[in-house]
């Protein structure tokens, strides 16, 4: 009380103080000026702080005044900066104003004065200028110290791109300095003997540690310089957002801008404030920031989001209501219930947010690939019935909610796994079947493809097969047979059989599928029809049948040639007459056989159709093996009748002989190839695939031909192989053949004979001694003129004289030189014997001949010629003769050594000569002693010109 | 009485010299392992300078940077004439040099405060000035061990730095930690030679 008491007086007496002022002020204006002026400085920050107050006032006085405040930099004269400021002014209050120097103000002197003026329209007569003040300086140098050289500002801290000012402050006029910028000699101007200043602009970031700028003098060794922080401009967060969860607590996020790139010096700080409710809190994080909100708070929120460091402070701002920023919490106790083959129900909680709000809630069902949204408003308790589900089946469902009337965001998802109760299948399992008889029993293999898990609808158990005898139809067979199975061999006694087959699982059948077998198996001769396929599969068609038909089936093997031929088969509806059967399991160059049957009533396939066909046709992969036969001169025959055309990838159109030969031409029927090792030869092009034989006609006789023979598909022809090589035989030479073979035979016929028949041959032709009897000589004399005259018997022939040589040295004659010299015969006489016979029994000897046996060294029969020497004397015999030699030859010596004198016998052949063929000499003389032997033959001294004959020295004519 | 003692027996008596007060100890023991520490030291003085001047930017990293003239009035300059250098005697040998290291330790703790200040993100520097600091501070018990081997009285440990160190500026501290690094540099060369003396002063 006493407070509020002294409170009035003390209004009442301020406001008689103002009507006493406002009463002076009328009668004599005022001046305001300020007073006390007084200029601090900041060095870090290059300020001057002003702060001055206003005395003339009148005690709770406030007028608003404006202050002009002028600095003078170096001098007062240069005034560089002017500002008024203009603010609200109480008796003495102590006013503040601070300024920013761009220079360091350690650089110069400055000077600072200031004036004021009433700027209030209360006391409009007031609003003039004062006195000025008298000029402040400011001398930062003066207390510097006694350094020989300052540099200035020290430890700046700027913003990348902003210019700065530096100078330096020298003691010493006579040294020169120079300062360095990152070891970059800067430039600068002189702002006084003592100061030079440097304008940096643009200043870049160069690293975090800052930058040195440095200043020396030219003398000594004085090193003085400062750091320039420069950072990166600090960025404005991004991003900003709040959110709650639960309506107590928000949480505020934001993207910090980029890193000022200062590790210490320029440390940045976050501030949340909220207008509505004042509040503000510093936060701890660099991207984010919880804010408790009040219970009892509005919804309505304003925040300011302040991001500052040292050199900048910025500030984002974010009105929102808070109930539209609600992010809820996922949904918990969440269930899947009463789960059947087809239906689930799913429950789940919610968090509330606030009493009347109402949460969208989004489920999503995940189950054989699909997915299945749909969106439930729920207060508190959530609860959906999912329906039309697949029995036996994994579904995945999950759960989020988000605030229905405004919408923010989705809650987490919050998922359950459940599986479907299992239910009958749903369709008849697809069967199919191959029918054989084998010994009178007809042998059913049923064939049925598993059923898909859509119709299988749970686990398949068994498949029921139930055969029913058509001709007894009170007979069933029940054959449970359990998968992995699927399918079965039957044999039955007949085949008139209905068989049905159903599959089973834990819940129930499936419908059955009906197949019958008939005791005609089906497999009639039917034509096979080729048709082509293509990469999509092979298109077949068929005719449609008359009839009741209630489906066709095509059948086909995905292994043909595998015993186990993996039996396909496709089910197609009545009206049906062409489909598409594609594989992954074709393979170019396979031939694929389809049949095609058709359906009865009574459920019994028959054969329609049969097709065959490749999806990809390709060229043949061997050649045939040709044997040619029937070469002429003009022609042969080739044959690969044992080629297998039917087991080459592709359906073998025919067959090319490609021929080559040195004609030039082409024979009529074929063409001329180029083949792929650039040779060219002729073609000839077997269109039809049956023919296996091809003759080849037109050749030449005698000449050279190569040929070699490929099947070709529609892709092209088989590989290239070897040429075979034939020569066609000359055109003359089977009749040769006629004519010298039976020659040949006939020659080696009389050869053969001839020599079987040699001794008679010899004998009769040629005998070694001659038979002067049986010679044609003796026949030629009886027909003649003597027919006394016979043979000369050789024991008519008795030696008769033995000559004896004396023979001079050096005295060998040449056979022409036969008068000069004499030799001396012994001339033996004959014996009486002798002329005992027809006639003297004469030797000669053939010159001619026995020089030329003498030359060879060897002994000869020495044809008799009937010339005779005219010197030849009638030799007699002596009575001195050789006894001791008793061979009756002839000896000659080849040689006789000079001055010897040799004892020559010369025997006349004897009469074992004549007529004893078994004494004939079979061993001659040693070649060292080699005698001559003279044959000799008794000659008619009718055929003899001189009536005596003289056997001659041989030495004397033949050395 | 001077024992020719072989390494182990020398660390054992180091262990039980706490133990053993009192009892007169050869100098040529601590000599000896003062030397050996100083050698070890003066192999790294010029890594660390190098490392320093490295990390301090333009002019400091620049190739053959000296600033011989750059002192600190708080650390003494081991410079010396060598005529006053070798007319020293023992105690003031090591005297000077106790009050070297005394300071250096002091100093390499300001540098190394400075640096983390500076070059936050340099832990090679910042580990190689702690290593120094660490070495400069073992010399100093050597040298204490010797003094008291030589019956020498041990200087009072003092405060070198006083109040000045902490208005510098960060061109300042860098210049500071040059000389201080420096004159590390020039102080483990002349410790090496001072023991090298008192090693052949006093042999073992």
């Amino acid at each position: 009380m006493a407070l509020f008491s002294a409170f009035q007086t003390t209004f009442l007496l301020a406001l008689l103080s103002l009507k006493t002022y406002q009463s002076e002020v009328l009668s004599e204006p005022l001046s305001l000026a300020p007073e006390s002026l007084e200029v601090s400085i900041d060095s870090a920050r290059q300020c001057l702080h002003l702060q001055w107050s206003v005395h003339n006032l009148a005690y709770h006085q406030e007028l608003k005044m404006v202050f002009q405040i002028e600095i003078s930099r170096i001098k007062t004269s240069n005034v560089i900066w002017v500002e008024n400021y203009s603010t609200t002014v109480k008796r003495n209050q102590v006013l503040r104003w601070s300024w920013e120097s761009q220079l360091p103000l350690e650089c110069a002197k400055h000077s600072v004065r200031m004036r004021g003026a009433v700027d209030d329209a209360q006391v409009p007569e007031l609003r003039f200028w004062s006195n000025w003040t008298s000029w402040e300086e400011v001398d930062v140098q003066s207390s510097l110290g006694h350094d020989p050289l300052f540099v200035f500002p020290k430890d700046k801290l700027v913003e990348e791109g902003s210019n700065v000012t530096i100078c330096y402050v020298s003691r010493s006029h006579q040294n020169n300095i120079s300062c360095y910028l990152e070891g970059v000699r800067m430039h600068g101007e002189q702002l006084d003997p003592n100061v030079c200043v440097f304008h940096l602009k643009n200043v870049p970031f160069i690293r975090e540690t800052g930058t040195n700028i440095y200043c020396k003098a030219d003398r000594g060794d004085v090193i003085k310089g400062i750091v320039l922080f420069v950072s990166k401009v600090f960025e404005e967060p991004k991003d900003f957002s709040c959110e709650t969860r639960d309506l107590k607590t928000l949480n505020c996020t934001w993207a910090p801008g980029s890193d000022a790139g200062l590790l210490t010096q320029l440390s940045q700080s976050y501030t949340l404030f909220e207008s509505f409710s004042g509040k503000k809190t510093l936060c701890k994080h660099k991207s984010w920031c919880n804010w408790q909100v009040p219970p009892d708070s509005q919804e309505m929120h304003n925040f300011t989001l302040t991001a500052e460091n040292y050199l900048r402070k910025r500030s984002v701002h974010l009105l929102f209501n808070l109930t539209h920023r609600v992010h809820p919490m996922a949904p918990f106790n969440v269930f899947v219930k009463n789960v059947s083959a087809t239906n689930a129900t799913m429950t789940w909680k919610v968090h509330s947010i606030g009493n009347y709000s109402t949460l969208l809630c989004q489920i999503e069902l995940y189950g054989e690939g699909k997915v299945i949204q749909q969106n439930v408003s729920v207060k508190v308790n959530g609860k959906h019935l999912m329906k039309k589900l697949e029995p036996s089946t994994e579904y995945a469902a999950q759960v989020r909610c988000a605030n229905a009337n405004h919408f923010w965001k989705w809650s987490e998802w919050t998922r359950r796994n459940f599986t479907t109760a299992e239910a009958a299948p749903s369709e008849a399992p697809d069967v199919w079947r191959n029918v054989k008889s084998v010994q009178g029993h007809c042998v059913v293999t049923l064939f049925w493809k598993p059923l898909s898990k859509l119709q299988a609808n749970g686990k398949i158990l068994f498949y029921n097969v139930v055969l029913e005898n058509l001709d007894r139809p009170s007979t069933l067979k029940l054959l449970s047979i359990p998968p992995p199975a699927n399918g079965t061999e039957l044999t039955l006694d007949q085949c008139s059989y209905q068989i049905r087959v159903t599959a089973n699982n834990s819940v129930g059948t499936s419908p059955a599928s009906i197949i019958a077998v008939s005791g005609d198996p089906g497999n009639k001769e039917v034509e096979e029809e080729r048709v082509k396929g293509t990469e999509d599969g092979f298109c077949l068609s068929w005719k449609p049948q008359p009839g009741d038909v209630t489906g066709y089936v095509v059948e086909w093997c995905e292994r043909p040639g595998d015993p186990l031929c993996d039996l396909q088969w496709k089910n197609l509806g009545p009206d049906t007459t062409s489909t598409v059967v594609s594989s992954d399991a074709f393979r170019p160059g396979v031939r694929y056989n389809f049949r095609i049957y058709g359906i009865s009533t009574e459920r019994i396939p028959y054969l329609l159709e049969k097709k065959t066909g490749y999806s990809q046709e390709l060229v043949p992969s061997d050649n045939p093996q040709v044997l040619m036969s029937n070469l002429t001169s003009y022609s042969f025959t080739l044959s690969w009748k044992d080629y297998a055309a039917e087991s080459q990838p592709g359906f073998v159109r025919g067959y090319s002989l490609y021929l080559k030969s040195k004609a030039a031409r082409c024979l009529p029927g074929s063409e001329k190839a180029v083949l792929s090792d650039d040779s060219i030869c002729c073609k000839y092009k077997i269109d039809n695939p049956k023919q296996k034989t091809f003759v080849v006609e037109n050749l030449q006789p005698a000449s050279f031909y190569e040929f070699f023979l490929t099947p070709y598909t529609s892709v092209g022809e088989g590989p290239q192989g070897a040429f075979t090589k034939v020569t066609t035989p000359d055109e003359y030479s089977h009749i040769l053949i006629r004519v010298i073979l039976p020659m040949i035979f006939s020659i080696l016929l009389i050869m053969i004979l001839c020599y079987l028949k040699s001794q008679w041959m010899k004998e009769k032709c040629y005998p070694d001694i001659p038979d002067p009897y049986k010679s044609s000589v003796l026949s030629l004399i009886k027909s003649k003129e003597n027919p006394r005259l016979t043979i000369m018997n050789v024991k008519d022939c008795i030696p008769d004289a033995i000559e004896v040589i004396n023979k001079q040295e050096g005295t060998r004659k040449s056979l022409t030189e036969t008068e000069p010299t004499k030799p001396t015969y012994l001339y033996l006489l004959p014996t009486e014997k002798s002329h005992s016979g027809p006639g003297p029994c004469i030797c000669f000897e053939n010159f001619t001949y026995n020089q030329a046996a003498s030359d060879s060294a060897s002994c000869g029969h020495v044809p008799v010629t009937p010339k005779a020497q005219p010197q030849l004397g009638l030799l007699t015999s002596s009575e001195n003769g050789p006894k001791a030699l008793g061979k009756n030859y002839v000896n000659s010596l080849g040689e006789i050594p000079a001055g010897e004198t040799n004892l020559n016998y010369v025997s006349q052949l004897a009469s074992p000569m004549c007529g004893d063929k078994s004494s004939l000499p079979t061993n001659p003389p040693e070649p060292a002693l080699c005698s001559e032997y003279k044959t000799q033959m008794a000659i008619p001294m009718g055929l003899a010109s001189p009536p005596s004959i003289t056997l001659l020295d041989e030495g004397e004519h033949d050395h | 009485l001077q024992f020719s003692l072989t390494a182990p027996l020398c660390l054992l008596t180091l262990l039980l010299l706490p133990l053993s007060l009192g009892a007169p100890i050869s100098p040529a023991e601590p000599i000896s392992q003062a030397y050996s520490l100083a050698l070890y030291m003066q192999k790294n003085t010029s890594t660390l300078l190098q490392t320093y001047l490295q990390y301090q930017g333009s002019p400091f990293s620049d190739p053959g940077f000296s600033a011989p003239e750059l002192q600190l009035s708080s650390l003494p300059p081991a410079a010396v004439s060598f005529k006053t250098w070798h007319a020293l005697d023992d105690g003031e040998r090591l005297g000077h040099a106790q009050g070297a290291f005394l300071a250096l330790t002091q100093h390499l703790q300001l540098v190394g405060d400075d640096q983390r200040d500076l070059n936050p993100g340099s832990p090679i520097l910042l580990a190689q000035l702690g290593a120094a600091r660490l070495r400069a501070q073992g010399l100093l018990g050597n040298m204490a061990a010797i003094m008291t081997a030589l019956g020498l009285p041990i200087p009072p440990e003092e405060d070198t730095l006083g109040v000045v160190a902490f208005g510098a500026s960060a061109f300042e501290r860098k210049c500071r930690g040059y000389v201080v690094t420096r004159e590390y540099g020039h102080w483990t060369d002349r410790a090496v030679r001072d023991l090298a003396l008192l090693k052949a002063k006093y042999p073992g």
